[in-house]
């Protein structure tokens, strides 16, 4: 088995330059002159954040991923009470955290690969051909979306509904009843309007164009946008990052971290981050492919899909592209929440593999 | 499903393939731009604030509005020597040049957003900040609003005040669009009505030259102004009250018994509502100004409460209307004595008497009679020891002591002890004793109306509930509380030509133990006949008399014409102040 070809060999070696950019990246942050002075620096943190993620992913690899079938509705189970919890408690950034000594614990970011696992038993036991099962699996979506869209974070509710229709789609639902569920939710969406307050309107429309607040959101993108232009083709250098160093923008390690890398490395740091998700995910979705149990096949899916809109949603609003919808970048930003998941994703794509290898 | 899930893979490149395009074109084809964008640092943004809604009187008078102003403001990152700057700044603003120093090295998250360094300019710094401009840069006037008080000390309890955002609230209402360095309402209606008074923040995002200076408007983003407020407040009334209560300690309030409408509301001390900071400090801070006594002082009923008593005397039927009691001045019981206030004795007298005189003696006699039980059913009937829910914040309940706690039914029955209620708690009881035995909510705002002028929200009159007070014992009472003013403790309220009926209290203060001196209270309504005001005057440190005698010339004030007013103020004058007459005439 121990072949160079190996599909996990190759998972893991991205991850760890993936992981190690990231520590870099970060570095460079915290020589910005924003960065808070007294407690330890990000790059720091994060490093231990790593070594945690390390030593999860070494003791899952091996924990069998069938497991986490039986395990789907206890998980789901807990962590709608974590999503209520910090709906009632909730602090940090739009209330989505809960501080656990010094640790800021983020349910909604579990909650996506629970959500996957979820999903993928849901669809693997129950006829995915029948439109009742697809609206099952609308309700099983459905509740920590919406109570993760109360938080409120708009950008990973979103990529709730992102997970459920390419699960469903690529579990063979039939492409009729996809349809149906859009055209019922584009139907619905005026009375979801008209039950919004006035903040909330003003939230989703500076949401879907930031341009109406010149002064904040819409600030934001123009400094991310000046960030990654000028960084050109070659970069300003390692630690030579202006725009970063000067602070424009606020979030400079978490979400807006694609901006330090574009403008510290240029087009050429750009093209090596994006080839290194390429590879990601084409080994994802090469073990995903050869493995054959429909449960493992749906959960390798719905990793790829997470990954996949988390990448693509986080660099696009770097760029402009895509409203601003706070979703970490896969092992780049810092947090502790994200990058556990990451890993735990990780080991179970690990799993699958071995697993596949063994048939 | 093989086949969904293999063309996957394209997905994956096309998404990132769009990636690398936007990448491409931001750093290749828009390079120079942006590459200039980044070096010259160009982009600021100029928040100009949150503009507030006007807050009116009953009669459309304007008590509180924003006015138009000049900010220094200064921009961290250009701020190329702040040494100079601070030196320069000292000598025009005649601040202390190290605490301006220390305030533009403060570290910053965005060293590009304009900050506040001094609010409101005066003409004189405004030009000679201009004429050192070229000494100054980073640093600019920038227009913006601030809060004016038309009334200024006087109704800062009742209209509150403005304040930058704290940490904490910021976090509570980051949705609501306010950022730091924005204003919201800290007390009174300002923070009550806070979000409706607030319009939405406007300003502009500029491209700034090498000294910081504006190059040309990039976006624009306009000011939305906020809803006006309409009081219950009558701004005469109000005036009538700060000028009669001068700078003693105390609270008014003046409410429409009829519906609730609180006419006017003060307390003493006052800080002033655009330099908060200065009253947070010693002496400025001597006897909390803060408090607001008229909804958040909790005093000692005094003998007002003896209007309380009476009724639960009379409509027991524990006493009837000519039913005599001696009193010597004083009387035993079990081995305490009570002294009635006065130390003579009133001899025999009925109710009749007894309520105009005050006396300790019937009251506390009767109050055996009944026992504590019956006279706390009786306040709880008047919701004493419960908010009354005026729309203010910090509103306090009082205390309605339990059985046990109340120190005996004489006690109780001339509302000392471990009683307590507030100003406007006296306020709503004495209403409901001028309509008859409809206890109002009080309220202060009337009505919410949109810049438009469309109304968004009008507050009518709410009857909590109406108690059951019989005929025979209100005409007793009113009778009583009419000749309180005309020959008995609240003499000093008698107006010619105004029927005033009122009950005088010396609240001893809950903690008499400590020391602390007794407070003169007077509750009264006007007309006696069909009432239109209630009024209850609390002093800190003085006789129920003198509660009395201003109480009466502010209701003279409101029933009179002009002239005589200031005739009023003078005599007022010369009874209390040593200040020349006509110096604190009405205007």
């Amino acid at each position: 088995m121990e072949n160079p070809n190996n599909p996990c060999r190759i998972l893991m070696v991205v991850t760890g330059v993936l992981t190690a950019i990231g520590l870099l990246l970060l570095f460079s942050a915290s020589k910005s002159i924003a960065s808070v002075s007294g407690s330890l620096p990000v790059y720091v943190k994060q490093l231990i954040w790593i070594i945690i993620g390390i030593l999860m992913f070494l003791w899952l690899k091996d924990f069998d991923y069938r497991h986490w079938n039986k395990l789907a509705h206890l998980l789901y189970f807990v962590i709608l009470i974590f999503l209520l919890i910090v709906l009632a408690i909730g602090t940090g950034r739009a209330g989505r955290w809960i501080k656990i000594g010094w640790f800021n614990f983020q349910p909604s970011e579990f909650a996506k690969f629970i959500l996957v696992i979820v999903l993928a038993r849901y669809f693997s036991i129950r006829d995915i051909e029948r439109f009742s099962t697809i609206l099952g699996g609308v309700i099983i979506t459905g509740i920590p979306f919406l109570l993760i869209l109360l938080q409120p974070n708009l950008g990973t509710a979103l990529l709730f509904i992102i997970i459920f229709f390419s699960m469903a789609y690529l579990a063979g639902a039939k492409k009729k009843h996809l349809l149906i569920l859009i055209i019922i939710g584009v139907l619905m969406s005026p009375l979801l309007w008209m039950g919004l307050k006035d903040y909330q309107k003003q939230r989703l429309i500076i949401f879907l164009n930031p341009w109406k607040d010149p002064l904040g959101k819409g600030y934001n993108i123009l400094q991310s946008k000046i960030t990654i232009g000028s960084g050109g083709i070659i970069g300003k250098g390692f630690l030579k990052g202006t725009q970063t160093k000067l602070a424009f923008l606020p979030e400079f390690h978490t979400d807006f971290i694609f901006c330090l890398l574009a403008e510290e490395f240029g087009l050429v740091g750009v093209f090596v981050l994006l080839f290194l998700y390429y590879v990601f995910l084409s080994q994802i979705h090469r073990i995903t492919l050869t493995t054959q149990d429909p449960f493992g096949r749906l959960a390798g899916t719905g990793i790829m899909v997470m990954f996949l809109t988390q990448i693509f949603v986080n660099i696009g609003m770097a760029c402009g592209i895509l409203p601003v919808a706070g979703i970490p970048l896969p092992f780049l930003s810092y947090g502790g929440s994200a990058l556990i998941v990451c890993f735990i994703c990780l080991a179970t794509v690990y799993n699958l593999g071995k697993n596949t290898a063994l048939f | 499903m093989e086949q969904r899930l293999k063309i996957f893979v394209q997905v994956v490149k096309i998404l990132l393939g769009i990636l690398v395009i936007q990448c491409i074109n931001l750093q290749v084809f828009h390079f120079s731009y942006y590459r200039r964008l980044s070096e010259q640092n160009c982009i600021r943004t100029i928040d100009l604030g949150i503009p507030r809604g006007k807050i009116f009187d009953r009669n459309g008078r304007i008590l509180a509005e924003d006015k138009t102003c000049f900010h220094l403001v200064y921009v961290p990152y250009d701020l190329k020597e702040p040494e100079t700057v601070a030196s320069v700044l000292s000598s025009i603003l005649g601040l202390d040049r190290r605490e301006l120093l220390k305030e533009l090295e403060k570290k910053s998250t965005n060293p590009f957003e304009r900050r506040i360094l001094k609010r409101d300019l005066t003409q004189s710094e405004i030009a000679a900040i201009s004429e050192y401009a070229f000494k100054l840069p980073g640093v600019f006037v920038q227009a913006g609003l601030d809060r004016q008080y038309t009334l200024g000390t006087g109704a800062c309890h009742l209209l509150g005040y403005t304040g930058e955002v704290s940490q904490e609230e910021l976090d509570l209402l980051k949705d609501e669009g306010i950022k730091p360095g924005h204003y919201i309402g800290k007390y009174g209606i300002e923070k009550q009505y806070d979000q409706l008074l607030r319009g939405k923040s406007g300003g502009y995002q500029i491209e700034v030259d090498a000294r910081g200076h504006q190059r040309r408007i990039l976006k624009e983003i306009s000011m939305v102004p906020g809803n006006n407020i309409i009081l219950t407040i009558d701004q005469t009334i109000q005036e009538a009250c700060i000028n009669a209560l001068g700078n003693r300690e105390g609270a008014i309030i003046a409410m429409d018994p009829r519906n609730g409408e609180v006419l006017a509301l003060v307390s003493n001390p006052s800080f002033e509502p655009l330099n908060v900071a200065k009253y947070l400090m010693s002496p400025y801070n001597r006897n909390n100004p803060f408090l607001n006594r008229a909804i958040a002082g909790q005093y000692a009923p005094g003998s007002i409460f003896k209007i309380i008593t009476e009724i639960a005397a009379l409509e027991t039927g524990e006493i009837g209307e000519h039913d005599r009691i001696e009193c010597t001045g004083s009387m035993e019981v079990g081995d305490r004595i009570f002294h009635c206030w006065k130390e003579e004795g009133h001899g025999w007298i009925d109710i009749n008497q007894a309520l105009p005189f005050s006396c300790n003696i019937f009251f506390g006699t009767v109050g055996m009679k009944l026992g504590v039980d019956k006279i706390l059913e009786y306040a709880k009937l008047f919701d004493l020891g419960k908010p009354t829910g005026i729309d203010l914040p910090g509103e306090r309940s009082g205390n309605l002591p339990s059985s046990e706690e109340a120190g005996g039914a004489i006690n109780i029955a001339i509302g000392q002890g471990a009683i307590s209620v507030t100003p406007v708690q006296l306020c709503t009881m004495i209403s409901a004793v001028a309509n008859g035995g409809n206890l109002w909510k009080p309220f202060v705002v009337k009505k919410i109306v949109a810049p438009d002028g469309k109304i968004i929200k009008e507050f009518q009159p709410s009857l909590k509930k109406t108690i059951f007070i019989s005929d025979e014992t209100l005409t007793i009472l009113k009778r009583g509380l009419r000749n309180v003013v005309k020959f008995g403790t609240g003499a000093g309220a008698n107006v010619p030509g105004i029927e005033i009926a009122g009950k005088t209290g010396t609240a001893q203060i809950a903690q008499k133990e400590l020391g602390l001196p007794t407070r003169g209270a007077f509750a009264c309504y006007a007309p006696a006949d069909s009432p239109s005001i209630a009024m209850v005057v609390v002093l800190d440190e003085a006789s129920s008399g003198q509660a009395a005698r201003i109480a009466g010339s502010i209701i003279k004030r409101v029933f009179t014409s002009e002239e005589t007013v200031s005739e009023t103020t003078i005599s007022e004058t010369e009874q209390t102040q040593t200040l020349p007459s006509g110096s604190q005439g009405f205007e």
